[in-house]
């Protein structure tokens, strides 16, 4: 069974320049907005990926995020997967460079700012700003990622044992410090089997 | 004598490999506070909490923050470099496998289970810094507004932080006592 493709759109081919400065521009402006460690973009991502330049099926794009999830590093790098899917058309080479060059491009802006704040910390570290900016982002972070992950939720599952899974491994996540990479083993047993289909 | 850019970039390297499986944070602690006593443990912990603070991955901030603390601009570089280099390589690797394989009958069945696993651990993102929040019915609101703002209503995240952040922000300003 080949998965079927979302032929809805036009994939956005990045051999056209004025398609990749706008793909750099996305990922550059998204840098000082990936709150809370980076995961509150995935929404971001996935409508990036998926409506607007139409690289990936909603399907493919819950298979990049379960790899970024299961890679070592943080799960944020699915960026880097992103930027070589919108190029894989053009061969291995090219998906890697776009590869790369997605991942410099939303690790920019934010690491640009990461030094100015490592080197002035100690002046603004009681200003009034600084507190209600770290108390204000919190319940936002909070409400988003919510919702990123009932989103990425519903491209994932779709049959009552699907759910049941997802459910489980919520569940063991927060009460068990097991290890996630045997939550997927064990779910790629279980689709191996034929028991959670799509 | 603060460590070098190379000594930066050997040290995260150690870092990411260590933590290949999970537990990033940890190994970066144990690492750079306990084997190389490159920072005190209170060091580590101001730079943490301003790597959570600022946007982007934190461990990536963290050693960003390691990394400039000693040795400015360049010292974020080679330490930078230092924690991409190997994760994002396998990733890559993952990447490009992926990209070839999906379509075959056995990755696709794979896949098919696996996803549901990472949707568990999507879900549970929010649960897990929930609880901190319980207390606070101001921050519960804000939460629900914009989680209702993206699910509901398709607000994208931009505009959401642009609006609700500044209110936020007024609401949250320290008073004088």
């Amino acid at each position: 069974m080949t998965p079927l493709l979302a032929a809805a759109c036009q994939p956005a081919h990045l051999g056209d320049w004025r398609n990749l400065i706008a793909v750099i521009w996305d990922f550059l402006s998204l840098s000082l907005f990936s709150l809370g460690g980076g995961n509150t973009l995935l929404a971001e991502y996935h409508y990036m990926a998926v409506d607007q330049y139409c690289w990936l099926s909603s399907q493919q794009f819950a298979e990049i995020y379960a790899i970024a999830e299961g890679a070592p590093g943080p799960s944020s790098m699915i960026v880097g997967l992103l930027g070589m899917g919108a190029a894989f058309e053009e061969g291995p080479l090219w998906a890697l460079l776009s590869g790369v060059l997605a991942e410099v491009a939303i690790l920019l802006p934010s690491t640009l700012l990461m030094v100015i704040a490592a080197l002035s910390w100690n002046r603004f570290k009681t200003s009034p700003f600084r507190l209600a900016f770290e108390r204000a982002m919190g319940p936002i972070t909070l409400g988003v990622l919510f919702a990123v992950g009932l989103k990425i939720l519903r491209i994932s599952d779709h049959d009552t044992p699907a759910y049941a899974v997802s459910a489980v491994v919520c569940f063991l996540m927060l009460r068990t410090k097991i290890s996630p990479l045997w939550f997927m083993a064990v779910a790629a047993g279980l689709g191996g089997m034929g028991l959670v289909n799509r | 004598m603060p460590p070098t850019h190379w000594q930066l970039f050997w040290g995260m390297q150690q870092v990411a490999l260590s933590s290949f499986g999970g537990g990033l944070s940890a190994w970066s602690e144990r690492i750079v506070v306990e084997d190389k006593a490159w920072m005190s443990k209170q060091e580590f912990i101001t730079g943490l909490t301003v790597a959570r603070l600022f946007p982007g991955p934190n461990q990536i901030n963290m050693a960003i923050y390691i990394g400039s603390h000693f040795r400015g601009p360049g010292g974020a570089l080679a330490a930078l470099a230092g924690i991409l280099l190997l994760p994002f390589s396998v990733l890559m690797g993952f990447g490009l496998a992926y990209y070839y394989l999906h379509t075959t009958m056995v990755m696709d069945r794979l896949l098919a289970g696996v996803i549901t696993a990472s949707a568990g651990m999507a879900l549970s993102m929010g649960f897990k810094i929930g609880a901190a929040y319980l207390n606070d019915r101001v921050a519960l609101l804000l939460a629900a507004i914009s989680f209702v703002a993206m699910t509901v209503f398709h607000v994208r995240l931009v505009p959401l932080v642009l609006v609700a952040g500044p209110l936020a922000m007024a609401w949250y300003w320290p008073r004088k006592p």
